[in-house]
């Protein structure tokens, strides 16, 4: 646990009304003291941090995680504290010794925590609810079905109803795969100049629609994950106003890019939810600028054999915790979203969400990020830690540079 | 920040000449037009006894066909040996990618071979080019067809089609009718239309088989035949797969040959002097009633002569882009290593 003083940094946190040049006191890994820059008693090894920005430890609510100790390292220089892997892993986060496997091999990483997300249904399949109560109890975090659909609307109506009962925390993702049609892209034209089959906006708002409805119906609280169309976020923005317990996320790739990037057939630009129209990018971040909206890094580490294919052979995903920092903050520097509603989409308002404590809280455990902000990056395959080369920003100037990263009181990455 | 290679100029050399030919998309008018004239002059060799050209003596043309496709893959094999290549003919949709071995595998078994060329088909859109940008710089692409992406030299058999029966592309108006979503050659006609100057060029069908996305290309949609048949100069035909009813697309074939078949009676409404076409297979009574077929105004059998003239001209064309930027990048690399010593000051 780390006794340290962050001198000289930025301390930015808008759910504790920080924002000031400060230094921080940590006292075997708590935070004892934000006080005016040179005031602190300096008896600890101190961090000079030249003014750089200190901001909450990044929250991630979405990451696909198959090598335990290689990318939570990746996820701890991205600046992320906590990250929730989806259960779609290997093996399957569907029985109490799989996700202690987990947690032991986070434990034993030492990096980034890894929070387990348990399987929803068995196998993944849609159709038996899984061992819920038990997995919670594991210590998953939420329990959700990946990306794989649950086509059946009763089986929905069950979990919903199971769920209330042991008030446990549901992710859903919302997309009718019928109507998906096995598409690979966003149904526009871009996808009809270049001959890719089409994922239409409804296959989502659909879907969306009927889920909301059943939460509606049982009360239970759900979690959207990944939405990727602007209509989508004035559905959920209506179902909080009225009063539904909804939440929802974007996948920072829906942020950044859009369907113009598929053109030239770059597999890298291959994801689920498809990336949409500049119109739904607009949507989606005037979402995350108004608190309505999380922001996660679904990230996915492809190895190269399975992106170097040709647009619709290849498997989806982007490779993103390296990164996931720089790229929100490249946002902000661009003027597209506030720097604090990056902070509370990618920190605040998951703590939230998970029920864990959220921000800069004196006599907590350190959850914290130092990062130059303004500083110039540029990543490359050689750079990036995950074993996932598919990263969409590799060769991009971005800005945003981690220098420190603390996660439950523990130096998890120092640059 | 889209930075991507543009599929539109992978095909191209520095210069300017075509090096794959990947899309009709993106071509320039002077560009296409070289290629019909080109196969213009191919057919005059045809007609010969002797009928080859030795335009690609030495070289080897490997057919890479993913899907199968007799008609097609033996008309660039015909090509291939009009122009004097050496042609392998690899079935791959019964061989190496069912034994798992990846695309990318088999490519590089094919390299290792020393071929100068591959003719693709593929059922994934962007296979081409996905391609063009794997192989070994000096190694031509031919797009033989590529998802729902494009079929470049079906359309340029067609433009040359038009043009030998029209005069000119300029000025026609064309009508694509049947099954646009599904469609690789109907995109790339409108592409290639667009650029040779076709007044106007009409998609016509029932909303779940034309996108209405084909706006955005530049195609005015029709859900009704007759009225997008009025005045038309080229009526070209597309074929109707079967699967399109089990994919709930259509209720079935004698309603879709009901609303969307070409009858004489519906020919009647195009321009008297209209031709028919059809990339084919055709399927009689789908989409195209026997008369029609085979009537006066079809010019469907023309299009399969001119459709190895057309691959003649695609081929020596892409190959002597490839050995042209090949010698030129030679001959700078020999220039750069000459110019060294006097950056140094060797030579004073």
């Amino acid at each position: 646990m780390s006794t340290l003083t962050l001198s000289n940094v930025q301390v930015f946190d808008p759910s504790q009304g920080l924002n000031q040049l400060s230094d921080v006191v940590l006292e075997f890994g708590m935070i004892e003291a934000i006080s005016p820059v040179g005031e602190s008693p300096l008896e600890n090894p101190e961090f000079n941090a030249n003014k750089s920005l200190l901001i909450p430890g990044l929250i991630d609510l979405s990451a696909h995680i198959d090598n335990v100790s290689n990318e939570t390292l990746a996820a701890a220089k991205g600046g992320i504290t906590h990250l929730c892997t989806q259960p779609n892993s290997k093996p399957l986060i569907d029985t109490p010794a799989n996700v202690s496997l987990l947690q032991r091999a986070s434990a034993k990483a030492n990096r980034s925590h890894l929070l387990p997300i348990g399987a929803l249904t068995q196998n993944l399949a849609g159709d038996q609810l899984a061992n819920m109560h038990s997995l919670k109890q594991a210590g998953c975090v939420a329990l959700s079905n990946a990306r794989a659909p649950i086509k059946n609307a009763l089986v929905l109506r069950r979990i919903m109803e199971y769920a209330t009962t042991h008030d446990m925390l549901i992710m859903l993702t919302a997309e009718d795969v019928d109507l998906s049609a096995n598409g690979k892209m966003h149904e526009g034209p871009t996808a009809n100049r270049l001959g890719l089959a089409g994922i239409a906006e409804i296959a989502e708002t659909t879907s969306l629609a009927q889920q909301l409805l059943l939460v509606e119906l049982t009360g239970c609280r759900i979690h959207f994950s990944q939405l990727s169309c602007g209509r989508s976020v004035e559905m959920i923005r209506q179902a909080q106003v009225q009063g539904l317990p909804v939440t929802a996320d974007v996948a920072i790739a829906n942020l950044m890019f859009t369907d113009l990037d598929v053109n030239g057939f770059d597999s890298t630009f291959y994801v689920q939810p498809p990336l949409r129209s500049e119109q739904d990018r607009q949507a989606l971040l005037a979402g995350v600028n108004d608190g309505t909206l999380a922001i996660c890094s679904h990230h996915k580490a492809q190895d190269i054999a399975a992106k170097k294919a040709p647009f619709a052979a290849a498997e989806p995903g982007m490779s993103i915790l390296d990164t996931w920092l720089s790229m929100m903050l490249t946002l902000v520097n661009k003027g597209e979203l506030e720097l604090s509603a990056v902070v509370n989409a990618s920190s605040i308002l998951p703590a939230k969400i998970l029920g864990m404590k959220e921000g800069l809280q004196l006599k907590q455990p350190a959850n914290l990020v130092v990062v130059n902000q303004n500083a110039e990056v540029c990543y490359s395959a050689d750079s990036i830690t995950s074993t996932g080369k598919n990263s969409p920003v590799l060769g991009d100037p971005l800005v945003g540079e981690v220098k420190l990263t603390l996660s439950t009181g523990r130096e998890i990455y120092r640059a | 920040m889209t930075r991507h290679s543009d599929p539109t100029q992978v095909q191209l050399t520095a210069d300017g000449r075509l090096k794959h030919f990947l899309t009709t998309e993106g071509l320039s008018k002077a560009l296409l037009t070289e290629i019909l004239d080109l196969a213009d002059s191919f057919i005059s060799t045809q007609e010969r006894a002797v009928k080859k050209v030795p335009l690609l003596r030495g070289k080897t043309v490997v057919n890479l066909f993913f899907e199968n496709s007799t008609r097609t893959r033996s008309t660039f094999e015909l090509a291939a040996k009009r122009l004097s290549a050496d042609i392998l003919n690899l079935d791959i949709a019964r061989s190496a990618t069912s034994k798992g071995e990846t695309l990318m595998d088999t490519l590089w078994n094919l390299e290792a071979m020393y071929s100068d060329m591959f003719v693709v088909r593929h059922a994934d859109s962007g296979a081409a080019h996905f391609i063009a940008e794997q192989v070994t710089p000096g190694v031509a692409i031919i797009n033989a067809g590529d998802g729902r992406h494009a079929h470049p030299t079906q359309a340029m058999l067609d433009m040359l089609t038009i043009r030998r029966h029209k005069g000119t592309i300029e000025g026609q108006t064309v009508a694509i009718v049947g099954d646009i979503l599904h469609s690789r050659v109907a995109r790339s006609q409108i592409h290639a239309l667009i650029t040779l100057g076709a007044k106007e060029i009409r998609v016509i069908g029932p909303a779940t088989l034309v996108p209405k996305e084909m706006a955005d290309l530049g195609a005015k949609i029709y859900f009704d035949l007759e009225q997008g048949l009025a005045d038309v100069d080229v009526v070209i035909m597309l074929r109707l797969q079967k699967e399109r009813m089990s994919d709930a697309l259509l209720p079935s074939e004698g309603e879709y040959f009901k609303l969307y078949g070409l009858t004489e009676a519906k020919l009647a409404i195009a321009k008297p002097d209209a031709i028919v076409m059809h990339p084919g297979p055709i399927n009689r009574g789908v989409e195209i009633d026997s008369a029609v077929a085979d009537g006066e105004q079809s010019v469907i059998l023309n299009q399969v002569s001119y459709g190895i003239a057309v691959r003649m001209a695609v081929m020596a064309m892409a190959m002597s882009g490839q050995v042209a930027e090949q010698q030129s990048l030679a001959a700078k690399k020999l220039n750069d290593d000459n110019s060294e010593p006097s950056e140094t000051g060797a030579i004073a």
